[in-house]
């Protein structure tokens, strides 16, 4: 009878075993492994600077958020790679995945975690709320002391640069609660159009030359792409978007948010002014974007099946070629439209803004911290976290000698392997990191530096990489196509923006979940999404249905939250 | 003598009662410590204070629950889907085993039980992406449709056909495995009813109607039963893996949107109180209609 509550009590217990088995099965395959490795000597220098290596073997469990295409060498695993085996020999800190889960469901598997009160030791967690949760229930270590005596001066030197945004964000009652991962603005969402189908069919767009396209240019290219059909798809599409079609990240991909903000619509955002506060995807010019998109459905230019179509239908359309156009941020090349180059490798793409009516281009500042890193009250060695971010965000960015030192560590960062494979899926970055980082890239392209006077490993990387793609843009690797794509053309266009003051900055407000928050929330924006995507496929009318929803969503609950939010604010 | 024989009888009652241990103590474990969970739903659980720590708030979650404003409606949405489910199922599952139960050639009537037995082994999450495939605007499906020369119709992205969808798959996938319980019972019927009948000069249609049908109807009285306890849940992981926002107004059931607000929004108290809700209803229901079975046939389930 009491069937929810018994299969609950069955998925807990399911669960529980399964990690307890799956923990054992690790174990027993990390012994055999740990022979074989202990040969590949690495220079453990780094791991002196701030406490060194322990003595005897430190086990530390960890919850990971993984990748579907990680590009791990063959035989490598999440729990088995360059990086926890860099980690092993620096510190002698053997790695044990407790759970790994990619995407959503690692949300899910930190919530079952936290539901049966047992974390590991470490785990990414990915919202304040859950973070809070974790402090509210006593479950994890006050990391103050530690961060104070081990952290390195670069790693402080970093969370210093937000002044603040990003260590009071995990700062309880005066205590440190996390490892904040940092959150440089991303920029804008942007429009990436493939160039070659331009150039062939001769369509010219961005006349004033700043890098901006207004509307009525990004309607006209997906026009005549349908039309032309180049790579005589079966079913051609002009602009397809996911069917949630707005982000609260200014940059999201597959995300309508460019149009929006070129209308001044700043969907899933809080804006404040005189201590009014205003959910920008009830704004009237929410409305206007989305009779822009039904527009555009009923003529054909948008995806017949928007709303059904999936993240990877829409990735899966870029590649066959059945569209041209698609939205995302900067270093989409790199994972997403890479798989376009694999397909043709004639393929190449230019990255727009959308301008408003005054020319600029609008984009949001992002919260300060994404991600965090806790540490369990239970685990043993929470110093550990320190030094572990000491050697991934400080030793392993800062040295000019990892080709020596770290080979192996080297050989991952080429081949392009991704970030997620390291111990803590979280960037800690310099505030200004993205566009200084560029500056290097940028002037070794143009010739003004060596490749020595680049500063970090990645931006080498990157530089060597984009240079190989200069000397033969049409036989050049997909990773050398890619990374010349998000830098010279992604973040390029950031820099553009930024030197020539395009930008129309907003600085949106993070609130705290509110009490309403919790409770209406999920139906708010069940709401939300659904009143959207019908609006968007002109099931509903976008004036009438507009107002309603707005309506709606102040009545259920969405007037109250704002209230609590503008208290908070006081 | 007879001290004997009831000491024996006591001494082969107590082995069997020994072997009913190991599932009494599993139901036990399984199935009736873990109701002390129920208490979940008249609290604000907070998972790290356990059950024991967490404070209570009596109906609380309850009143949220009918104070949603989509909650009649998801409520409807629930009861279309798993009512059509039953009704469509039991139906062909009974045509299906009468008709199965014509076939006189064994190879033959083996082969096409098993074929209709296989998808109900499949997991909707592999059949979902068939579903998919087939009824989206490129898939096969719509490519007759055009052939007929019809407009393509959005299966997946329209409210008005999407529970259909729904019955219709599940149908397809279950009827062949709920046909065997149904098949058992008319092989169960007495020949000489039928030899009678037909040496009476009654067509097939009329040996169907007054000998197989009525021979059957405990069994299927029996079945409909047993799904309503099921009546609140139309098949989660069906849905969850076919629908998307365009079609809530219609698809979004109890299962999916306490699975939205409930589990990814860690309202764990709020999880349970529906969970509750909807196993007294079956519970309620279970027992009404095993009356109503009492009054019928006088039969009873328990």
């Amino acid at each position: 009878m009491r069937k929810k509550v018994i299969v609950k009590g069955l998925v807990v217990t399911l669960i529980t075993s399964l990690m307890t088995i799956s923990l054992v099965a690790c174990g027993s395959g990390n012994k055999k492994e740990e022979t074989t490795k202990e040969s590949s000597q690495v220079n453990i220098e780094a791991g002196q600077q701030k406490g060194g290596a322990y003595e005897e073997e430190v086990t530390i469990t960890l919850g990971r958020q993984t990748l579907q295409n990680a590009k791990l060498p063959d035989g490598d695993t999440y729990e088995d790679n360059a990086y926890t085996r860099l980690v092993k020999d620096v510190y002698n800190i053997k790695l044990v995945d407790e759970f790994e889960a990619s995407g959503d469901d690692y949300g899910r598997q930190v919530s079952l975690a936290l539901s049966a009160g047992e974390i590991p030791d470490m785990m990414k967690v990915a919202t304040y709320d859950e973070l809070k949760e974790l402090y509210e229930n006593d479950m994890i270590a006050d990391l103050s002391g530690v961060y104070e005596d081990y952290a390195s001066d670069y790693l402080k030197s970093i969370y210093d640069s937000y002044e603040g945004r990003a260590l009071d964000k995990v700062t309880f009652d005066g205590k440190m609660m996390a490892l904040p991962g940092t959150n440089v603005d991303a920029g804008p969402s942007e429009v990436w159009i493939r160039s070659d189908w331009m150039e062939t069919l001769g369509i010219q767009v961005d006349q004033d030359g700043n890098h901006a396209i207004t509307i009525e240019e990004l309607e006209m290219v997906a026009s005549k792409f349908k039309e032309a059909n180049l790579n005589q798809a079966e079913n051609v599409v002009g602009m397809a978007f996911a069917p949630w079609l707005t982000s609260g990240d200014p940059d999201g991909t597959y995300s309508m948010n460019s149009i929006a903000y070129a209308l001044g619509a700043f969907p899933k955002t809080w804006l404040e002014s005189d201590g009014k506060v205003v959910y920008g995807s009830t704004a009237p010019e929410m409305k206007e974007a989305l009779s822009v998109i039904s527009k555009w459905f009923e003529e054909g230019l948008v995806d017949p099946q928007l709303g059904t179509r999936t993240w990877d239908d829409i990735s899966a359309l870029l590649s066959n070629g059945q569209t041209g156009i698609t939205f995302g941020t900067w270093h989409i090349p790199d994972w997403l439209l890479n798989n376009v180059r694999v397909m043709d490798p004639n393929a190449t793409f230019e990255a727009y803004g959308i301008e408003n009516a005054q020319g600029e281009v609008s984009c949001k500042h992002n919260d300060a911290v994404a991600g965090y890193i806790v540490v369990s009250k239970e685990c043993k060695n929470p110093e550990a976290a320190i030094k572990i971010a000491n050697l991934f965000y400080d030793t392993l960015v800062t040295s000019n000698t990892i080709e020596k030192d770290y080979p192996e560590v080297a050989t991952y960062i080429a081949n392009g392997v991704d970030g997620s494979t390291r111990p803590f899926n979280i960037e800690v970055n310099l505030y200004t990191s993205l566009l200084d980082d560029y500056s290097d890239v940028e002037k070794f392209v143009s010739g003004d530096i060596s490749i020595d006077e680049v500063r970090t490993t990645e931006s080498k990387n990157v530089s060597s990489s984009i240079q190989k793609y200069l000397e033969n843009p049409t036989g050049a690797e997909v990773v050398d196509w890619s990374k010349y794509h998000s830098r010279m053309k992604g973040i390029e266009l950031i820099q553009t923006f930024t030197e020539n003051a395009t930008f129309n900055w907003i600085t949106p407000i993070f609130p705290q979940t509110t009490t309403t928050m919790e409770t209406n929330q999920a139906n708010l924006d069940k709401l939300e999404e659904e009143t959207f995507i019908k609006i968007a496929i002109g099931q509903i009318d976008a004036e009438e249905g507009f107002n309603e929803f707005v309506k709606e969503w102040n009545k259920l609950g969405g007037k109250q939250i704002i209230a609590e939010i503008e208290e908070q604010l006081k | 003598m007879t001290n004997k024989t009831a000491h024996r009888r006591n001494r082969k009652q107590l082995t069997h009662h020994l072997m009913m241990m190991p599932g009494m103590f599993f139901l036990l474990l399984f199935s009736y410590i873990p109701m002390v969970g129920i208490v979940m739903a008249f609290q604000d659980f907070i998972p790290a204070k356990g059950i024991m720590g967490s404070e209570l708030v009596g109906l609380k979650h309850f009143r949220y629950m009918f104070q949603l404003p989509d909650i009649f409606k998801i409520i409807r949405n629930t009861l279309v889907i798993s009512i059509g489910k039953i009704l469509l199922g039991t139906f062909m599952a009974i045509a299906f085993s009468i008709l199965l139960n014509e076939i006189r050639k064994k190879f033959l009537k083996k082969t096409v039980q098993t074929i209709v037995y296989l998808p109900h082994f499949l997991s909707w999450v592999v059949l979902a992406s068939v579903v998919v495939n087939m009824f989206n605007l490129d898939g096969s499906v719509n490519q007759i449709v055009t052939q007929l020369g019809f407009d393509k119709i959005n299966f997946l992205g329209n409210s008005k056909i999407f529970p259909g969808l729904i019955i219709g798959t599940d149908v397809w996938k279950e009827f062949g495995y709920s046909s065997v319980i149904y098949l058992a019972a008319i092989t169960a019927i007495d020949p000489g009813l039928h030899e009678a009948a037909s040496i009476d000069g009654a067509s097939w249609w009329k040996r169907i109607w007054n000998v197989t049908l009525p021979g059957m109807m405990p069994i299927i009285l029996l079945m409909a039963a047993m799904s309503l306890t099921s009546i609140l849940s139309a098949g989660f992981d069906q849905i969850y893996n076919l629908y998307t926002p365009i079609v809530y107004d219609t698809g979004d059931v109890l299962d999916t949107y306490v699975y939205r607000i409930g589990l990814i929004g860690r309202q764990y108290s709020f999880g349970s109180a529906v969970g509750l809700l909807r196993s007294i209803v079956g519970m309620v229901l279970l027992v009404s209609a095993n009356k109503l079975t009492k009054k019928l046939t006088d039969q009873k389930i328990f």
